[in-house]
């Protein structure tokens, strides 16, 4: 994250104004109210049960956990997560 | 996203059960081998369920082996399996589809003509110089020119003013509109003399103009110039007038009816047996069965199977029902049969009679034989008989 590659980038797209999660392979996350969640630009699933979701990304690790969580669908760039979603976190 | 799902729904799709400890490698290697998985739902620690493209199917088989995982089909959905069960019944959508072809070439033809409007023209005469026209039942609704058709009918038919053809369906609506007879209409500079138009004996006559033939009291003929137009003079020239008159004179009428004693009645017992018959176009089917009645009431009712709306295909059921009747003699006396007598001259004598006229004097004479009772009725009546004849 630190590496300075990462930084020369960071700052290209600043000054160029381009949006960060194309450029920086960072994930772009959408809550739509607390019943869906669309995760872009995640580098895959690594737990997956029904109160809690794993998704590895650019940025870390991020867990989602509520209730009845289910994948409505996954493809490589993103991935729709819909149950009753009461934290994320990094 | 529903786009996506109509198209899975097209090309088919498979709920899959996937057992396996290493469970989210497996959809992270799908994911990344391209296959698309959604609803993907966890049912216990090991085990989800999830739906997958027919076609990514057979890709799976590798990731399976890696991940040392379970596959089960729960089941298959979508149009390709769905082809599968209709193949089984494949004969059944093919009547099905063949019924909907004979349907729609049955649909351009016409096969029904309904004339609307006709009041004494003769419908016969019509229908028949329609067909020689081209417009007859089985004729292709493409091949009419109702314009032409229109034209040529009311060139032929001198008793129609207008025409008019539209096409609904299978069906083909004649409007007509029938020529009124002109009225004898006489200008009132025209010369004209008053005629009788029955016998009778003249009870007035009033004269507006014209000079008068008759008097009251005279006896007429049918045909008789009661008032004439032309008025001539010894020492003045011949003029002609246009005649007006009132002519109200004494006519009668009368009529015979015999009523025998003994009449056969014919009552319904209330036994019936219906014949069917199917008729296509114009061909009849039916199964010939014998009327056993001696007697009996003949109706018939003709049912259009197939129609639908306007679109009214020629096949027809008739059911013909036969009602039994029973002959009962009856012996009127001679009083019953007086008064039957009287109640059907009456009905008929009033036919007779125009409506302007005043009844004067009603009388009927009854002569009895053996097996009869024959009524005659006189009926006096006032009335105008004066009508205008054109002079020539």
């Amino acid at each position: 994250m630190n590496s300075k590659s990462y930084k020369i980038k960071e700052k290209i797209s600043d000054a160029f104004e381009l949006p960060k999660d194309i450029t920086l392979d960072i994930p772009k996350i959408t809550i739509l109210g607390a019943d869906s969640a669309t995760v872009e630009n995640h580098k895959g699933v690594m737990s997956y049960s029904d109160n809690q979701i794993i998704i590895n990304t650019g940025c870390g690790i991020l867990i989602i956990s509520g209730q009845n969580l289910a994948i409505k669908s996954i493809i490589q760039e993103e991935i729709i997560i819909i149950g009753k979603i009461s934290n994320v976190s990094f | 996203m529903f786009i996506l799902r109509i198209w899975n729904y097209f090309c088919g799709y498979a709920i899959i059960i996937v057992k396996g400890i290493k469970i989210e490698r497996f959809i992270n290697l799908a994911v990344i081998n391209g296959i698309y998985l959604w609803d993907i739902q966890k049912i216990d620690y090991t085990t989800i369920k999830a739906k997958i493209n027919l076609k990514d199917f057979s890709k799976l088989r590798s990731i399976v082996r890696k991940t040392d995982s379970n596959i089960k089909v729960m089941e298959k959905r979508g149009v390709p399996f769905r082809m599968k069960a209709m193949e089984k019944r494949k004969w059944f959508f093919f009547g099905l589809g063949a019924l909907f072809i004979f349907l729609y070439i049955m649909s351009s033809y016409v096969w029904m003509i309904e004339i609307n409007g006709l009041k004494h023209a003769d419908e016969q005469a019509i229908i028949d110089n329609l067909n020689a026209e081209g417009l007859r039942i089985g004729v292709r609704k493409k091949n009419i020119d109702k314009r032409e058709i229109e034209n040529q009918m009311l060139i032929k038919v001198p008793d129609l003013t207008w025409i008019g053809l539209e096409i609904k369906g299978t069906k083909a609506f004649v409007t007509v509109v029938e020529k009124r007879p002109e009225p004898q209409f006489i200008s009132r500079e025209d010369p004209c003399n008053i005629i009788a138009s029955k016998n009778g004996v003249i009870e007035k006559i009033l004269i507006l103009n014209g000079d008068g033939m008759v008097k009251d009291g005279d006896t007429v003929k049918k045909g008789q110039v009661l008032v004439s137009g032309a008025i001539i003079r010894d020492n003045l020239a011949d003029r002609y007038v246009h005649s007006m008159a009132e002519v109200h004179a004494r006519t009668w009428y009368e009529d015979v009816e015999e009523i025998p004693y003994e009449q056969i009645e014919y009552k319904k017992t209330g036994k019936t047996f219906n014949t069917y018959a199917i008729e296509i176009i114009k061909q009849k089917f039916e199964r010939n069965k014998k009327v056993h009645f001696e007697d009996y009431n003949k109706s018939n009712k003709e049912i259009y199977i197939l129609s639908f709306g306007s679109y009214v295909f020629p096949v027809k059921l008739v059911v013909t029902n036969y009602e039994e009747l029973k002959p009962v003699t009856k012996i009127l006396n001679e009083t019953e049969a007086k008064t039957q007598c009287e109640k059907r001259l009456n009905v008929r004598i009033n036919l007779q009679i125009p409506k302007e006229a005043v009844i004067l004097d009603k009388k009927i004479d009854y002569f009895i034989n053996d097996k009869s009772i024959i009524g005659k009725i006189y009926v006096e009546v006032l009335e105008n008989i004066g009508v205008k004849d054109r002079m020539n």
